[in-house]
C-alpha cells in the first residue's frame, strides 16, 4: 500500500450517478437500502451504511462527502481509548474491540463524518476507512468508489501525486474552477481533497466560515500539556496553606491561653 | 412531631426511580436510538450536558468545602464538611451510573485504564473521575464507621483524612477545568460567547462559585425538610464567600469576552445573546449582588431562592456549552425524549433517596441524627398509625413507608414499561423525509421536494430507465428536470413506453389486449391507463378531479390535484389532525376565477387535455 494515500474529488466532473456509493456499500457490505434517516440528522445523506454520499446543491453540482482523512485528525485525538488511530500510511480506521462508545469523535469531527448505529444495542462508529484493510491486504489497488466512478471525477494517489494534479488542473482552466484545493491546508491538511467551480464551506459544520488552517488538536493538548504540573501545584498549594496555618495556630497556642482563642480569626485571615 | 413532608418527597422519589428503572430496561435491551432522542448531528444529549457536566459540577461542594474547612482552617462551615462529602460522592456515583446509561458499549467503561490516550481530555476525565470516586470513598468511609464495631479501620482512615482531602481538591481541580478542555476541540460547534481559550479555567472557577451555592442549597432544603433550625450564620458566612467568588468569576468571563471584541454577541438580541444573558443573571449577577445585601444574607428562604437560581443557572451553562449553544452550528434542534429525563431524574433520584438513608443512619450532621432518633421514636409510640375513624394513615411507622414506597416503584415501573417506546423514530412522513436522503433540491434556498427515486425508477423501467432522465436527452444536460416529465404547470407529458408494453404484453400477439380486435389502433378508441394501473395512478375513490386516463405523467396540477390532495381531505375530516382542509380551492388559489385565468394563459388554446381520451 502505497505511504500517504490520498483521493481528489474534482466536483465538475461528477455526475450524481451515485456508483461510488454503490460501490463503497458493497465492499464493506453495508446494507444496499438506506433506512429512513433519524429525526435530527442533517441532510446530507451519510449515515452509519451510508459512508460516502453526493450533496446535491443547485445547478447540478455534486459534491461527494466522505471523511477526509486528517493529517491530525481530531476524531483520533479526542477518542480517550484510541480506538480510532491513524494509522502509519495515512488513513483514519476504527477499532470496535476497544470503543466505549463515548461518540466524543462524532463531536469533534469539523465535517460531521462519524455516524452510529443507533439501532444497535451495541452500536459501533462508522465511516469511510479509505478502504484501508482491504487495501492492505492487497485485495484491491485503490478505493472501491474511485474504481467505480464513471467519470473519473474522483481519483487515487499519493497526497503530493493529488495536490500536483489539482494544480494542474486549477492552472489549465482558472476561469473555471475556484481557486482553491479543499483540504490542502483545512485543519492541517486532509487527505481527501476537492476541487470545485462553487465554494465547498458548506462541507464543515461551521455555518460558512472557514475553518481555519490550525489543527483542532492543537487546542486541547495546549489546555492539557500543563496538567501534571496543575495537578502538583495544586497539591503543594494546599500542603503549604494548611502547613502555615497550622504553624501559626501552634504559635499562637505557645504565646499563651487567651492568644489561643483567637486561632479561628487569625486563620480567617491566612486566605 | 412525624414528618409527612419528607415522607411525600420520598414516595415522589421512589416513582421517579421505578420509572427510570423501566426505561433503563429498554434502554439496554433496544440500545440508545430507542430510548433516545440523539441524532449523529447531536451526539450528546441530556445525559452528557446534565447528568456528566452538571452532576461533576454539582459535586464542587465537596471539594470547595473540604478545602475551606480542613485548609484555610474555617471552622464556622464545619456543619457543611460531612453532608457536602456525601452529596460529591453521591453525585460523583451518578455521573458514573449517567455514563453506563450514555455509553454505547457500557461494558466497555473500564477502557480508559488500559488504553491510554494522553491526548484526549475525556481520558483524563475518566481518570480523575474514577480516582476521585475513590478518594470520596475513602472520605465518606469515617462517617459511616464512626458508630460501628469497626474503630480500628476508623481511626486508620481518621488519620488518613487530611493527605487524602487534599489529593480530592488536587483532582477535583484537574477535572473540573478538563471539562472545559473537552469542549476546547469544537470551536465550529459552540457559539461564540461559549467558545473561549479560557473554557477550563473558566469551568473551574464557576465549579467554586456552584460548589458554595451547591452547599447553601442543600442545607437549607434538609433543614426544610427535617424541619430543623436553619444554619443562618454558616449560610451567611458562605454567602459572602460565594458573593467574591461570583464577581471574580464575572470580571473574568467579561474581560474575556472583551478581549475577544466579542461584547456586542450578548446584546444582539439573538436567541443565544439572550440565552446567555439569562444563564449569566441567574447564575452570577443577580447572587453576587443580593448577596452582599446584609438582610438577605439573614433571610433563609432568600438564601434558599437564590443559591437554587445559581445552582440552576450554572447547570445551564454546563448544558449550554454542551449542547445548547451548538444549534447554531447544527442546525437541528435537539429535544430530549421523556425517557431521557426519566434517566436523569432517576438517577437524581436514587441518589436523594441514598442520601438521606445515609443521613438518618449515620453520624453525617452533628445533630440530624439526634433529631432523627427523636422522631423515629415519636413514630414507633405513636403505632398504630392508622386512623380507623377518617380512614387515614398518619405516622411514618416503617412498615407503612416500605409498603408505600415499594408500590410507588413497582406502579411507576409498570407505567414506563408500558408507556416507552419499543421501536426506534424514524422519520417516515414525507415532508419530514425530505429533510432526509430522498430529497431533490429546488432552487438556490435551502428548499427541498421529496422526491422518490427509487419509485421513478421501477415505473421507469428499472436498471435499463437511467436514460429517461440522465444526460440522454440534451446536450450537457445531467439530471432531466421534473419539469421534463410533468410539463407545465397543466400539460401532461406523454411518458407512455409502447415498446416496453409491448415486450411486456407478450409480443406482436397482444396489440388487442388495448386496443381491441378489429378497431383502429388510434389513442381515441384504446384501453385507458388506469383501467389497469388503477393504483399506480391514485385514481381510485378521487372524487376531487374526475379521474385522469392519459397515458403521461402527471401534470403539476394533476399531481397537486390528484395524487395530493385526496389523501389531504380524507386526513383534515379526522378531527385529530387539526390541519387546513387542501381540498378547499382557497386554500391554495386566491379565488377561483383567478385559477382560471392562469389556466388560461398557461394552456394555448386547443391543447387542453392533449393525449387524453
Ligand atoms: S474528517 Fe472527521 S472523522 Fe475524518 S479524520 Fe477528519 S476528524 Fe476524523
Ligand atoms: S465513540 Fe468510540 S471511537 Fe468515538 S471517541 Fe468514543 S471511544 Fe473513541
Ligand atoms: S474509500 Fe472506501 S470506505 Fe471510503 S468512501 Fe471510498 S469505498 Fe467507501
Amino acid at each position: 500500500m502505497i505511504q500517504n494515500p490520498c483521493i481528489l474529488t474534482d466536483v465538475t466532473k461528477c455526475i450524481g450517478c451515485e456508483q461510488c456509493v454503490a460501490a463503497c456499500k458493497k465492499i464493506n457490505g453495508l446494507p444496499a437500502e438506506d433506512a429512513p434517516p433519524r429525526p435530527g440528522n442533517s441532510v446530507d445523506g451519510l449515515s452509519a451504511d451510508r459512508w460516502t454520499t453526493i450533496i446535491r446543491r443547485p445547478d447540478n453540482h455534486f459534491v461527494r462527502k466522505q471523511c477526509r482523512h486528517c493529517a491530525e485528525p481530531a476524531c483520533v485525538s479526542v477518542c480517550p481509548v484510541g480506538a480510532l488511530q491513524k494509522t502509519a500510511e495515512g488513513p483514519v480506521i476504527y477499532d470496535k474491540s476497544v470503543c466505549m462508545g463515548c461518540r466524543y469523535c462524532m463531536m469533534s469531527c469539523p465535517y460531521g463524518i462519524p455516524h452510529y448505529e443507533w439501532n444497535s444495542a451495541a452500536p459501533s462508529v462508522r465511516k469511510c476507512i479509505m478502504c484501508y484493510g482491504n487495501m492492505k491486504s492487497g485485495k484491491i489497488s485503490e478505493p472501491a468508489c474511485v474504481t467505480a466512478c464513471p467519470q473519473k471525477a474522483t481519483l487515487f494517489g499519493t497526497r503530493d501525486a493529488m495536490l500536483a494534479e489539482a494544480r494542474k488542473r486549477l492552472k489549465a482552466e482558472p476561469g473555471k474552477y475556484v481557486q482553491t484545493i479543499w483540504g490542502e491546508h483545512e485543519v492541517g491538511g486532509t487527505s481527501v481533497l476537492l476541487i470545485a467551480d462553487i465554494p465547498l464551506e458548506f462541507l464543515a459544520l461551521n455555518q460558512g466560515h472557514p475553518l481555519g488552517d490550525t489543527p483542532l488538536p492543537e487546542r486541547t493538548w495546549a489546555a492539557l500539556k500543563p496538567v501534571p504540573f496543575e495537578f502538583v501545584g495544586m497539591g503543594l498549594l494546599m500542603g503549604g496553606v494548611y502547613w502555615i496555618i497550622e504553624r501559626r495556630k501552634k504559635l499562637a497556642l505557645e504565646a499563651g491561653g487567651a492568644a489561643a482563642k483567637d486561632t479561628r480569626g487569625e486563620a480567617g485571615h491566612e486566605k | 412531631m412525624r414528618n409527612n413532608r419528607m415522607f411525600v418527597f420520598k414516595a415522589i422519589l421512589w416513582c421517579v426511580a421505578g420509572l427510570a428503572a423501566a426505561v433503563a430496561v429498554l434502554r439496554f435491551a433496544l440500545g440508545l436510538g430507542v430510548a433516545t432522542a440523539l441524532s449523529d448531528t447531536t451526539p450528546w444529549g441530556l445525559w452528557i450536558g446534565f447528568d456528566v457536566m452538571g452532576g461533576v459540577a454539582l459535586a464542587a461542594g465537596g471539594f470547595v468545602i473540604a478545602a475551606a474547612v480542613h485548609v484555610f482552617h474555617r471552622e464556622t462551615f464545619h456543619a457543611a464538611a460531612r453532608p457536602a462529602i456525601l452529596t460529591a460522592f453521591l453525585g460523583y456515583g451518578a455521573v458514573a451510573v449517567g455514563l453506563l446509561f450514555d455509553l454505547g458499549l457500557p461494558w466497555n467503561i473500564w477502557h480508559p485504564m488500559i488504553f491510554w490516550n494522553i491526548h484526549s481530555p475525556l481520558f483524563e476525565v475518566a481518570w480523575c473521575v474514577m480516582l476521585y470516586l475513590t478518594v470520596l470513598a475513602l472520605e465518606v468511609a469515617p462517617v459511616i464507621l464512626e458508630r460501628t464495631p469497626f474503630q480500628k479501620a476508623y481511626r486508620f482512615l481518621s488519620r488518613l483524612a487530611l493527605p487524602i482531602m487534599i489529593l480530592g481538591i488536587m483532582l477535583s481541580t484537574l477535572h473540573q477545568s478538563s471539562l472545559g478542555s473537552l469542549l476546547l476541540i469544537m470551536p465550529f460547534r459552540i457559539y461564540p460567547l461559549w467558545y473561549t481559550h479560557l473554557l477550563p479555567e473558566l469551568f473551574f472557577i464557576s465549579a467554586i462559585c456552584l460548589g458554595l451555592n451547591m452547599v447553601m442549597f442543600e442545607s437549607s432544603i434538609t433543614s426544610w425538610l427535617y424541619r430543623r433550625e436553619p444554619e443562618t450564620k454558616m449560610l451567611g458566612g458562605l454567602a459572602k464567600l460565594a458573593s467574591a467568588a461570583l464577581a471574580f468569576y464575572f470580571v473574568v468571563r467579561i474581560a474575556d469576552l472583551a478581549y475577544q471584541h466579542k461584547l456586542g454577541l450578548i446584546f444582539a438580541g439573538t436567541w443565544e445573546g439572550n440565552l446567555f444573558i439569562l444563564e449569566m443573571l441567574l447564575s452570577t449577577v443577580l447572587p453576587m449582588v443580593l448577596y452582599t445585601l446584609p438582610a438577605v444574607r439573614r433571610s433563609p428562604t432568600g438564601l434558599w431562592l437564590i443559591s437554587m437560581g445559581s445552582v440552576l443557572g450554572f447547570v445551564l451553562n454546563r448544558v449550554n456549552a454542551s449542547g445548547l449553544s451548538q444549534v447554531w452550528a447544527t442546525r437541528s434542534f435537539y429535544f430530549p425524549a421523556w425517557t431521557e429525563f426519566a434517566i436523569s431524574l432517576g438517577i437524581v433520584s436514587a441518589c436523594g433517596l441514598i442520601f438521606f438513608f445515609i443521613q438518618e443512619h449515620f453520624p453525617v450532621d452533628p445533630h440530624g441524627l439526634n433529631d432523627i432518633e427523636e422522631q423515629r421514636e415519636l413514630a414507633d409510640k405513636s403505632s398504630p398509625a392508622f386512623a380507623p375513624f377518617t380512614q387515614v394513615w398518619l405516622g411514618e411507622g416503617w412498615r407503612k413507608s416500605a409498603r408505600v414506597y415499594s408500590m410507588c416503584f413497582v406502579v411507576a415501573m409498570a407505567l414506563g414499561l408500558t408507556l416507552a417506546p419499543k421501536t426506534e423514530p424514524a422519520v417516515t412522513r414525507k415532508a419530514e423525509r425530505a429533510r432526509g436522503a430522498n430529497v431533490l433540491r429546488v432552487g438556490d434556498g435551502p428548499r427541498y421536494v421529496y422526491f422518490d427515486h427509487k419509485r421513478h425508477q421501477d415505473e421507469a423501467g428499472k436498471e435499463k430507465s437511467c436514460g429517461t432522465c440522465h444526460h440522454l436527452h440534451l446536450a450537457g444536460d445531467v439530471g432531466t428536470p421534473c419539469s421534463e416529465c410533468h410539463r407545465r404547470l397543466f400539460v401532461p407529458t406523454n411518458v407512455f413506453d409502447h415498446d416496453r408494453h409491448v415486450e411486456r404484453a407478450g409480443g406482436r400477439e397482444s396489440c388487442a389486449k388495448c386496443h381491441g380486435p378489429g378497431e383502429p389502433q388510434a389513442l381515441t378508441v384504446m384501453k385507458t391507463c388506469q383501467d389497469c394501473h388503477q393504483k399506480d395512478m391514485m385514481a381510485a375513490g378521487n372524487t376531487v378531479v374526475p379521474a385522469f386516463k392519459n397515458p403521461s405523467a402527471a401534470s403539476y396540477k394533476d399531481a397537486m390535484h390528484k395524487m395530493c390532495i385526496p389523501c389531504h381531505v380524507t386526513k383534515a375530516a379526522d378531527p385529530k389532525v387539526n390541519l387546513p382542509n387542501l381540498g378547499r380551492c382557497g386554500a391554495c388559489h386566491d379565488s377561483g376565477t383567478q385559477s382560471e385565468k392562469a389556466y388560461k394563459t398557461e394552456v394555448p388554446p386547443g391543447q387542453e387535455g392533449i393525449g387524453r381520451t
